[in-house]
């Protein structure tokens, strides 16, 4: 009987442990009051540097911040959107969720009169949020497409790693990328296959796909994650010196496989600058009431190769 | 006097080794696999090269690792669903100390070796199992539940160690005397990749577990019918509690391949993968009321999916298809089980009447 009361006694008192936790986080007691911030996955490091930053400056600037992941859930996303609403924050920092079913959750909160910026990703409405900031994709899958063309030789066969599919920077990173390379007559596009932004999905995509197709030269990669796991693939293979692999967003593990020479190239999304400029215009909305001078602004990606790719660390270029 | 054959017959789980429904339920598992493997190999000449079935089976290794922990909580009725948490969690654990982990209070760093690494990261898979298994067996928490939360909390953790990172030093350095990892946990003894060699160690040690010791005895009693194996003297809490300690054991080895195998700890390793292992044990003949079903069923259940899987990728179905056809094959091969029982029935009634 004592045995089972303290067992009992240990799960109530990790219970009232875990509620006093969740309660220190959401005290918006600071002089500022609170900023919400939700973000995609923080486990990817991407989104990690965005969340990094936009807390990192808003604690610079005096507020709180809380910090919430969607994981592309629009679900999840509302549930975030009408818990900051009802925790009355003074500004949301949001990367959406979808481009059309973000539209009504951040309708909602901009109803509640809680100012929203959007950073990375955009919604297919305008006038919603206050800030719309995200970087070029096809400026930047561009130049990657281009670079990688340079170092195929002009051509060759090739497969392709989609992100994932649901996510608008997937179609628009794959659009730039076929753009570039269907315009010259010398490539061939093997296969496409998903990988959903992941590096353990992107390897096995890719050792399956070195066996339907062994004589491939090049991968196109959405993203710096897969295009690693396509690596690894091609390591175990011993192919990876005859293969050319492109990724995109200038991770730190892309850039020291780019300085290894065994990525072509990678393109910097410029999220640190971005997620900054998110918050330092809240900042200014809610000091003096400064819009953004326009909604919709994009940032130029930077292509990152061999000559640039050492002075690059946490999505920041010295 | 027996009107419900299905409940009579289910009691006598106990023989579950002689079933002669669990042994047919295998058979059909065997066949399609043998359907899979001649509808690929008719639409891929690569399907069947030796690379592409060493590869396959690579691939097939690690979910038949999962699928046999599996295999022994759902014997006795349970579930868990927190095995790709811990699949992620003690490879990040692994990558952390490979990393070099800071000791606290001291300032020093350790850097343990590979064996050692090897040992703690199965440790914190069995800690978590036991964990399920203090919780399902001693507060009667149902498993679902249990082991869902269980899947944050590990899930938790492992981004937690990480702070979102990815742990990609694992090489080690030759002066810290903790070399090996990579050479060791993703080796090819004979050229056949270190976890097809786990998958059949494994399968031979818990074959025997099962089939020779009091153990199995009581897991297969208690999963058929737990009050009566708690009356006839089985140690039932016990036997709840072990099989989760086993199944957070097999996790644990597979988050360690998996790292290894990736050359990177990342937190989000092994998502999903528990309901890869679920629909191997239930393709494999096992059922889920508990106290029927096998190992050698569940690997066949673990290669149907994997082959089926790596199969559509290697012909080049669309992804949102490879999905759609997974789903259904899983269906398929579970319906027909349920719609020859449901024949067999009426044809006793009939007999009967």
């Amino acid at each position: 009987m004592l045995r089972k009361y303290k067992v009992i006694a240990a799960a109530a008192a990790l219970a009232l442990g875990l509620t006093g936790l969740a309660g220190c986080s959401s005290s918006d007691d600071a002089a500022g009051g609170t900023i919400a911030i939700i973000t995609v996955d923080p486990a990817n490091p991407y989104w990690k540097a965005e969340v990094d930053t936009a807390v990192a400056t808003a604690t610079e600037l005096g507020y709180e911040t809380t910090v919430n992941a969607h994981g592309n859930d629009p679900a999840k996303q509302t549930q975030f959107i009408d818990a900051a609403i009802s925790a009355g924050v003074k500004a949301i920092i949001l990367d959406p969720a979808g481009a059309d079913e973000s539209v009504g959750a951040v309708q909602k909160a901009t109803d509640a009169g809680i100012p929203v910026f959007l950073v990375n990703a955009e919604i297919s409405a305008q006038g919603v949020a206050k800030a719309q900031i995200v970087s070029n994709n096809a400026q930047g899958a561009t130049l990657g497409a281009q670079t990688w063309v340079e170092a195929m030789g002009g051509k060759g066969k090739y497969v392709e790693l989609f992100g994932n599919p649901t996510d608008n920077n997937a179609k628009v990173r794959a659009d730039a990328y076929h753009a570039v390379i269907d315009a010259i007559p010398g490539f061939k596009l093997l296969q496409k296959e998903t990988a959903n932004w992941d590096r353990a999905q992107g390897k096995t995509k890719m050792e399956l796909m070195l066996q339907a197709h062994p004589d491939l030269q090049g991968v196109i990669a959405g993203n710096d994650e897969m295009a690693l796991g396509a690596i690894e693939a091609l390591r175990a293979a011993g192919k990876l010196s005859k293969v050319k692999v492109l990724g995109f967003d200038g991770n730190d593990d892309a850039v020291a496989a780019v300085i290894a020479g065994e990525m072509v190239a990678t393109v910097l999304q410029p999220i640190v600058d971005g997620t900054k400029a998110a918050v330092n215009q809240a900042h200014a909305y809610l000091t003096d009431g400064t819009a953004p001078s326009s909604e919709k602004q994009a940032i130029d990606c930077i292509l990152i190769t061999k000559e640039n790719a050492g002075g690059l660390k946490g999505f920041v270029l010295s | 006097m027996n009107l419900n054959p299905l409940k009579r017959r289910e009691s006598n789980g106990t023989l579950a080794k002689f079933d002669r429904r669990a042994f047919i339920v295998e058979i059909r598992a065997l066949v399609a696999l043998a359907i899979i493997i001649i509808f690929f190999s008719l639409l891929s000449d690569k399907f069947l090269q030796y690379s592409n079935l060493v590869l396959m089976t690579r691939h097939v290794a690690m979910n038949a690792i999962l699928a046999i922990g599996m295999l022994l909580v759902i014997l006795n009725g349970g579930i868990d669903l927190s095995v790709g948490s811990i699949v992620g969690l003690s490879g990040v654990v692994a990558g952390y100390l490979m990393q070099g982990a800071p000791i606290p209070f001291t300032g020093q760093v350790a850097y343990p070796n590979i064996w050692a690494v090897l040992v703690i990261s199965l440790i914190v898979g069995i800690l978590f199992g036991w964990l399920n298994g203090l919780l399902v067996a001693k507060l009667n928490i149902a498993p679902f539940i249990a082991t869902l939360g269980m899947l944050y909390v590990a899930r938790g953790f492992a981004k937690l160690i990480t702070n979102g990172e990815t742990f990609t030093k694992l090489a080690g350095n030759p002066n810290l005397g903790n070399t090996g990892f990579l050479t060791t946990f993703a080796a090819k003894p004979l050229g056949i990749p270190l976890p097809i060699w786990v998958m059949i160690a494994f399968a031979i040690v818990f074959s025997i577990i099962l089939n020779r010791t009091a153990f199995g005895r009581w897991l297969y009693a208690s999963g058929g019918n737990p009050r009566a194996a708690a009356l006839t003297g089985v140690p039932v809490t016990k036997v709840n509690i072990r099989i989760y300690v086993l199944s957070g054991f097999c996790a644990a080895a597979v988050g360690v391949l998996f790292t290894a195998d990736l050359n990177a700890a990342i937190p989000n390793m092994g998502e999903f993968s528990e309901l890869n292992a679920i629909a191997a044990v239930v393709i494999g003949g096992t059922a889920l009321s508990g106290g029927r079903g096998t190992i050698r069923g569940t690997l066949i259940g673990a290669f149907v999916i994997g082959f089926l899987v790596d199969g559509l990728v290697l012909i080049g179905v669309s992804v949102f298809w490879q999905e759609t056809i997974k789903g259904a094959v899983i269906i398929v091969a579970v319906a027909v089980e349920e719609i020859q029982r449901i024949l067999e029935r009426r044809q006793k009634l009939k007999s009967a009447s």
